[in-house]
């Protein structure tokens, strides 16, 4: 919500520009991750709504409807990302208007190593088209983001 | 500082019960023990029951915690419920799920000693106070601000009513029960990083001074482990003093230190240098109790056993740091430390408490307006405006003040990208994570392993700008030479760029010029040739630049002062890639903070104490430490306080301190304010530049000279110093760079003799005559030369020094001069005295400001048309020039008490600032831009004799001439533009305190003919070799000092460059410097064995 330190892109990005929605866990007080992934996509070119830590699913759900964004990415490190990710995705899945909304999760999702696998189907399984390890680099987003078909979607509203 | 426990309730003391947090803390401090604490929090009952029974059993002195869940600090207790019936996991305690009951079986396996402390994050924490009462706990943590702005969406107002009425809750039940709460302000974390320590420790005591508002008796003030040990130590000094300053006396506090809450070390024994760090730094900075981390916190919620771990190390490392202020040296370093962050956090602490009589309320507004900003936050109540970024030594710092109440800050806003902020953010990981790995900077290894059995020559340089980088190219081209039977191994400790120092830095402003022009400047002692650079022989500063950057280029002119630094860097790596074998380098980028001696062998090792926290042992120490910082004097703090007190957001009123340009926070000045620049030297042309070219404006040609266009952005400049005028222009330059002047009667031939003969001499009775004398030979010379060409010029200067040189007098008389010239039939009026070329309006009067503006016009188009005339062929700079040349004949009568105390007093204070008037004035364009925006209107200067003041009635400063008719105008913000000078009594460098406490140092006092005294507050020292003079009037043979700490013992010390040719002063300097430490190395006898540490540079440790 709040405008970016850095509106300007650092390079024209020879791939169409994106609009995306960048949100974390209802329960996810972190803020760093969410911070530096917003530098990150404007840098590219894309251009972020960044709802801050803690987004309660409604929240999401109604940006979502009114922006439309091209993707929704969900970025949490707290340890309940994957319950908090299943409850966004279930929300958002719940809507008509955001049923078919491309949406990504990535960061340290359970509070342990464990389980990571079975998170990783269920959150699929939710409706997420991908969800990254911690670790992977940001640029994996910018291949998911390239690999968006078509054109972009509610680019007017803009 | 801290107090007992049972000191503070003295009326009607009731008694703590056991467990009370406070108390216990207290009680451990007087102990000389610092509490430790972990951050657990597990779901399970039985699980957290047992950690907090494994906590309380531990030998050190421990609070037992309980962390909550996420869910509930968010206040979903359903989902919190929910998971704990499906047995999901959670990532702490759902203390209201579980219940009182529940909790309370749980925290009784703690025991009865054993405080239990219940961690959260909530922005409304009723429900868990309410479930912690019931369960028979008073102790917890957090904050209005600092659970509500970095964790979530609550509306701030919302977090502050809810706090309210939390607090008071805990506090009345609590005591109703017989207990009493103790809260804890989670202010020293914010966001975890990057937010500088003024706005924590202000958050940290306003949380505290809310909580007490609402009946809170006993709290703590926290402040998280930032990125740099001695800043940490100054907010932790900071945050107690504050603390005492405006809680009630009756409120019981203590400070709580957290282990580094930014990204984690991700190696297991990185993880544990940085907490063993922290609990190094709790010692040194006062904190009481230590929250600790865990060594798997990059990875996942730890375990149980790695909690007791971590508080084992940490109270381990507790126990062997050395403790705060045993040592006065380490006290006062600590109190400079903390001298910054004191201002700031005081400025923000009693802004807010201006706001309103409410806290709460003036938090709310506080925030609305921008007074309190935390950086990076994304909260929508926070308003987002600052920025702030580690610095290259390490440091937080402001890069954007929004609209804080703060002054300090100086530099200027560059967007921060994706890499660099993830760079910041793991900065602190990645150091403890190479540094525990035995993998410390890479230092350069001699190439050819010297005889193992010489033991080294270490010499620490302290400052590694121009001087220090002068006698390394000395000391590196001497070894190249004639390798010394010991290696050197050198330590280049410079917390700024090595090379380039504070001064030179190569990311200041494109603006701000040097004022030599660039092919008479050089640091190489020898000219480049066919070889690769390297000591000995490499280019001139325009040599270089005109090869470095061949668009940009103006060799023949002045180059931008970071050009300069990028050349002064190229030349320290240089020196490094072209070491001789029996040289190394290694660069040190710290402060040093304090220092003393050695006790082995001969007990003349220097061991310098790092603010990093480590100790460097050396052999030798060359001191080069620069422009100082010194502290204000009466005037200035009282005008700092006056701006202070009467700025309002509406309308700033601010001070600016002398110093560096660079580092002033001139971006800060709104455009259209009325800005006062005190002095007119070059530091106002610095000022002048930035506030105008800096904001947009551009000059360009018309038929007049030049005409200012302006950018709209700049303030109204009304500028004032003693003589009214600006410097006097510097010539056009038409001597080659290795042009030398031979004096013909001010030689130093007479001057040494005149010293010889009579010292102390009176400058103004004995040695000014013979200068003048100079002068104007060379002034009548030019004058016949330019109408009667080079033969009578020379006839003249011949007959002249004949007819003066050759008389017994003791002094010359102009009139014979003037008779001479007159038979060429030139104007033969020869300049009286200094004072008419540099204060040509003495005491007129004028009428008005445009009367003077008038004057000033044209006598500043006189002064550029002689400069345009140039430094040979122009009679008026052709003389002034002779001062430039003769300075080095000037030193040798002055320096080291050369004069009278009286004359010496009247040298400084009435020839030095006349001499640089006149000799080291700014080059023609600077007088052309200040011609332009004086007719533009954008500059006004003030008149002759400008005195400056505070105006209460206004509530503005003012500044006023007395010899300008209603020149009276009102300022909004007034910048020292005076150059701080030498005073080490004064200097707030900890390295200069502790050296001058501990007598090592002395400043220089002018008694030689037992007349009077006169302190000039320069540091005391030898001839060459510049060995430092103790308080006993000793000399301390290990130490060279060179530059400006010396000034005044020696005269004009602030050159920060050599010149091509014939080696200067400053080249020689620095190779007697060289010669010394070579010379040292030379005796290979002085092998010593018994070290254990042999032939290691011995960075680590606490000596």
């Amino acid at each position: 919500m709040t405008p970016s330190a850095r509106p300007q892109p650092l390079r024209s990005s020879p791939e169409p520009s994106r609009r995306v929605l960048l949100t974390t866990g209802s329960s996810d007080a972190h803020t760093w991750n969410l911070v530096h992934l917003q530098l990150f996509l404007e840098e590219h070119g894309h251009s972020v709504l960044n709802l801050g830590p803690c987004v309660p699913e409604q929240l999401l759900v109604d940006t979502a409807r009114m922006t439309s964004p091209d993707l929704v990415v969900l970025s949490s490190v707290n340890g309940h990302g994957h319950q908090d990710g299943l409850r966004a995705a279930r929300a958002l899945r719940a809507d008509r208007k955001t049923r078919t909304l491309p949406m990504v999760i990535g960061g340290l999702l359970g509070i342990s190593p464990e389980g990571a696998a079975t998170r990783t189907a269920e959150l699929l399984d939710a409706g997420y088209d991908e969800v990254y390890a911690d670790g992977t680099p940001p640029t994996a987003l910018l291949r998911r983001l390239a690999d968006l078909g078509g054109a972009c979607t509610g680019r007017a509203a803009a | 500082m801290y107090r007992a426990g049972r000191g503070l309730t003295t009326s009607a003391p009731p008694p703590l019960a056991p467990g009370d947090l406070g108390a216990f803390v207290q009680e451990s401090a007087a102990a000389g023990e610092l509490v430790v604490q972990p951050r657990m929090g597990m779901v399970a009952p039985e699980v957290m029951a047992a950690g907090v029974a494994a906590v309380a059993a531990l030998p050190e002195r421990t609070v037992a915690t309980l962390t909550i869940d996420s869910y509930t600090r968010v206040g979903d207790h359903a989902a919190a419920t929910a998971a704990l019936r499906a047995g999901r996991p959670l990532n702490g305690f759902p203390l209201v799920s579980h219940g009182p009951k529940t909790t309370a079986r749980v925290a009784a396996a703690a025991g009865r000693a054993t405080p239990v402390q219940v961690r959260h994050g909530s922005a409304d924490p009723l429900a868990i106070f309410r479930t912690m009462a019931a369960a028979g706990l008073s102790a917890s943590e957090g904050g209005p601000v600092s659970y509500c702005l970095p964790y979530g969406r609550t509306p701030l107002a919302e977090s502050v009513a809810a706090w309210r009425d939390s607090v008071q809750f805990l506090t009345e039940e609590s005591r109703a029960h017989g207990r009493r709460a103790h809260l804890e302000s989670f202010g020293g974390c914010l966001l975890g990083q990057l937010c500088p320590p003024s706005l924590l420790v202000a958050v940290s005591l306003l949380e505290c001074l809310f909580f007490a508002a609402n009946g809170a008796t006993s709290v703590s003030l926290s402040y998280a482990q930032q990125t740099h040990p001695a800043q940490d130590t100054g907010a932790l000094t900071a945050l107690r003093l504050l603390a005492d300053e405006f809680l009630p006396p009756s409120v019981d506090r203590h400070i709580v230190l957290y282990t580094y809450m930014g990204v984690y070390p991700r190696t297991v024994p990185g993880a544990r240098l940085l907490l063993r760090r922290s609990a190094e730094l709790a010692v040194r900075g006062g904190a009481q109790r230590l929250i600790v981390k865990t060594e798997t916190e990059a990875h996942r919620i730890p375990t149980v056993e790695e909690n007791l771990t971590a508080l084992r190390i940490a109270a381990d490392a507790a126990r062997s740091a050395p403790r705060r202020g045993t040592h006065q040296r380490a006290r006062s370093a600590a109190e400079a430390e903390a001298e910054e962050t004191l201002v700031e956090a005081r400025a923000l602490v009693t802004t807010v408490l201006g706001l309103s009589d409410d806290l709460g309320v003036a938090l709310l507004k506080a925030f609305d307006r921008g007074l309190l900003d935390v950086p990076f936050c994304l909260h929508p109540d926070n308003r987002g405006a600052v920025r702030s970024t580690v610095a290259p030594d390490g440091r937080l710092q402001w890069t954007d003040l929004g609209a804080l109440p703060l002054l300090t800050t100086s530099r200027r806003t560059i967007p921060m990208t994706s890499r660099q902020l993830s760079g910041m953010l793991g900065r602190v990981a990645r150091e403890h994570d190479q540094a525990a790995a035995g993998n410390p900077p890479p230092e350069p290894m001699p190439r050819d392993a010297p005889e193992p059995s010489a033991e080294p020559l270490r010499i620490a340089f302290v400052g590694m700008g121009p001087r220090g980088l002068s006698v390394l190219e000395r000391l590196a081209a001497r070894c190249a030479e004639t390798p010394p039977a010991r290696p050197i191994e050198v330590f280049a400790v410079d917390p700024y760029e090595a090379g380039a120092g504070r001064i030179w830095r190569t990311d200041q402003s494109p603006w701000f010029l040097m004022n030599t022009p660039a092919q008479e400047v050089t640091m190489f002692s020898g000219p480049a040739d066919d070889g690769p650079h390297r000591p000995g022989a490499g280019p001139s500063l325009g040599e270089w630049w005109a090869e470095d950057d061949p668009a940009g280029a103006e060799p023949e002119g002045y180059a931008p002062r970071a050009v300069y630094g990028r050349y002064l860097t190229h030349v320290m790596r240089r020196i490094e890639e072209t070491l001789p074998p029996s040289l190394s380098v290694v660069r040190v980028p710290a402060r040093v903070i304090c220092a003393d001696r050695g006790r082995g062998e001969g007990g003349a090792t220097h061991r310098l104490r790092l603010d990093r926290g480590d100790v460097l042992t050396v052999d030798r120490v060359v001191l080069a430490t620069g422009h100082p910082v010194n502290e204000p004097d009466g005037e200035q703090r009282a005008w700092t306080r006056f701006a202070r007190e009467h700025s309002t957001p509406a309308r700033p009123v601010r001070y600016i301190a002398g110093g560096s340009a660079s580092e002033m926070p001139l971006a800060e000045i709104p455009a259209g304010a009325s800005v006062g620049i005190l002095g007119m030297g070059l530091t106002f042309y610095d000022i002048l530049t930035e506030l105008t070219l800096g904001r947009g404006g551009t000059f360009t040609e018309g038929c007049e000279g030049l005409l200012y266009l302006p950018s709209g952005k700049e303030p109204r400049i009304l500028a004032g110093s003693r003589g009214g005028v600006p410097l006097l222009t510097r010539g056009a330059n038409q001597k080659g760079p290795e042009h030398r002047y031979q004096a013909r009667l001010f030689t130093a031939e007479r001057m040494a003799a005149l010293r010889a003969e009579k010292a102390p001499l009176d400058f103004e009775e004995s040695v000014l005559p013979w200068l003048l004398a100079e002068v104007n030979l060379v002034l009548l010379a030019t004058r016949i030369r330019q109408v009667h060409g080079p033969e009578a010029a020379d006839e003249f200067t011949e007959r002249g020094t004949h007819a003066l040189a050759d008389r017994p007098d003791p002094r010359p008389d102009p009139r014979v001069l003037e008779r001479l010239a007159a038979g060429y039939r030139v104007d033969a009026r020869p300049i009286t005295g200094l004072d008419a070329l540099a204060r040509p309006f003495g005491s007129r009067r004028f009428g008005s400001a445009a009367e003077y503006h008038k004057v000033l016009t044209e006598w500043l188009r006189a002064d550029l048309f002689e400069a345009r005339q140039g430094n040979a062929d122009g009679p008026l700079k052709a003389a002034a020039d002779v001062l430039r040349d003769v300075r080095q004949t000037i030193r040798t009568v002055v320096d080291f008490g050369g004069l009278t105390p009286a004359s010496h007093r009247w040298f400084l204070a009435e020839f030095g600032p006349v001499a640089a008037m006149v000799s080291t004035g700014p080059p023609q364009l600077r007088s052309e831009q200040f011609l332009a925006l004086l007719a533009a209107g954008v500059l006004e200067p003030v008149g002759p004799g400008a005195r400056f003041g505070a105006d209460p009635v206004e509530g503005r400063f003012a500044v006023e001439s007395a010899q300008v008719e209603n020149s009276w105008v009102p300022l909004d913000v007034v910048v020292d533009a005076r150059v701080p000078g030498t005073d080490l009594t004064a200097d707030r460098d900890p390295l200069i305190r502790c050296l001058m406490a501990d007598g090592e140092i002395r400043t220089f006092t002018n008694a030689v003919d037992g007349t009077e005294e006169f302190a000039t507050g320069g540091l005391d020292c030898t001839d060459s070799p510049f060995h430092p003079v103790r308080a006993d009037g000793s000399v301390d043979t290990s130490t060279h000092v060179l530059g400006i700490p010396s000034e005044f013992t020696r005269w004009f010390t602030q050159v920060g460059s050599g010149r091509p040719g014939l080696w200067g002063s400053f080249t020689r300097d620095a190779d007697a410097i060289a010669a010394a430490l070579a010379e040292a190395a030379a005796d290979a006898g002085a092998v010593r064995t018994s070290r254990p540490e042999a032939g290691r540079a011995l960075l680590g440790g606490v000596g």
